[in-house]
């Protein structure tokens, strides 16, 4: 049974400003939307790849101080913007890739996610552009 | 157009800022991230008006 921590530590850069020390969760997810093939005949559906909706997921504390959340979202909903996301925060190689959605569109943004003894945070979903990766 | 960093999220303060692909330059800079170091053309003076009666 694997019982290591495993303490998680990516880089998060939104629209080129570092934002990871205010997120909490990040999730990079690589989709190709699957288009059927299946044609009479076959007794299993197939699929064949389509286009790519990658999408990056974070989940981040809001601030709306000078140069933190709220400064560096505000002007980018309903826009699209150069997102990445690398696991460590070491060089970039091939053990530690950076991964970038080029043209990723914010739909929504959460201003304010208030509870009661809790610290305001908001989840923001950039989905499509281009995927590409860097080890160098 | 050349930029200034003005935030150390983006890099190091004072630095020349390059854009990459996909950058929104204007909200770097309306997050105060970044700066334009090109002067406005325009005058700070505002204009006279002339037509006093």
């Amino acid at each position: 049974m694997a019982t290591s921590t495993y303490l998680s530590n990516p880089v998060v850069t939104i629209n080129s400003v570092d934002m990871t020390d205010q997120c909490t969760s990040a999730v990079f997810t690589r989709l190709i939307e699957s288009l059927e093939s299946t044609a009479f005949g076959q007794t299993n559906r197939s699929y064949v790849g389509g286009l790519e909706n990658s999408t990056l997921t974070v989940t981040m504390y809001n601030s709306f101080a000078v140069s933190e959340t709220y400064a560096t979202l505000k002007t980018l909903i309903g826009t699209q913007v150069t997102v990445k996301i690398k696991p460590t925060s070491a060089a970039t190689s091939a053990t530690n890739p950076e991964s970038q959605l080029v043209g990723a569109y914010l739909e929504s943004l959460p201003i304010v996610n208030g509870q009661l003894g809790a610290l305001d945070t908001i989840d923001i979903t950039f989905t499509g552009g281009a995927y590409s990766v860097a080890i160098a | 157009m050349a930029y200034v960093i003005t935030s150390p999220r983006v890099g190091t303060v004072g630095d020349v800022y390059e854009p990459a692909d996909g950058v929104n330059i204007d909200a770097l800079i309306e997050g105060g991230f970044i700066k334009s170091t090109s002067k406005s053309t325009k005058s700070d003076k505002p204009s006279k008006d002339t037509n006093e009666e």
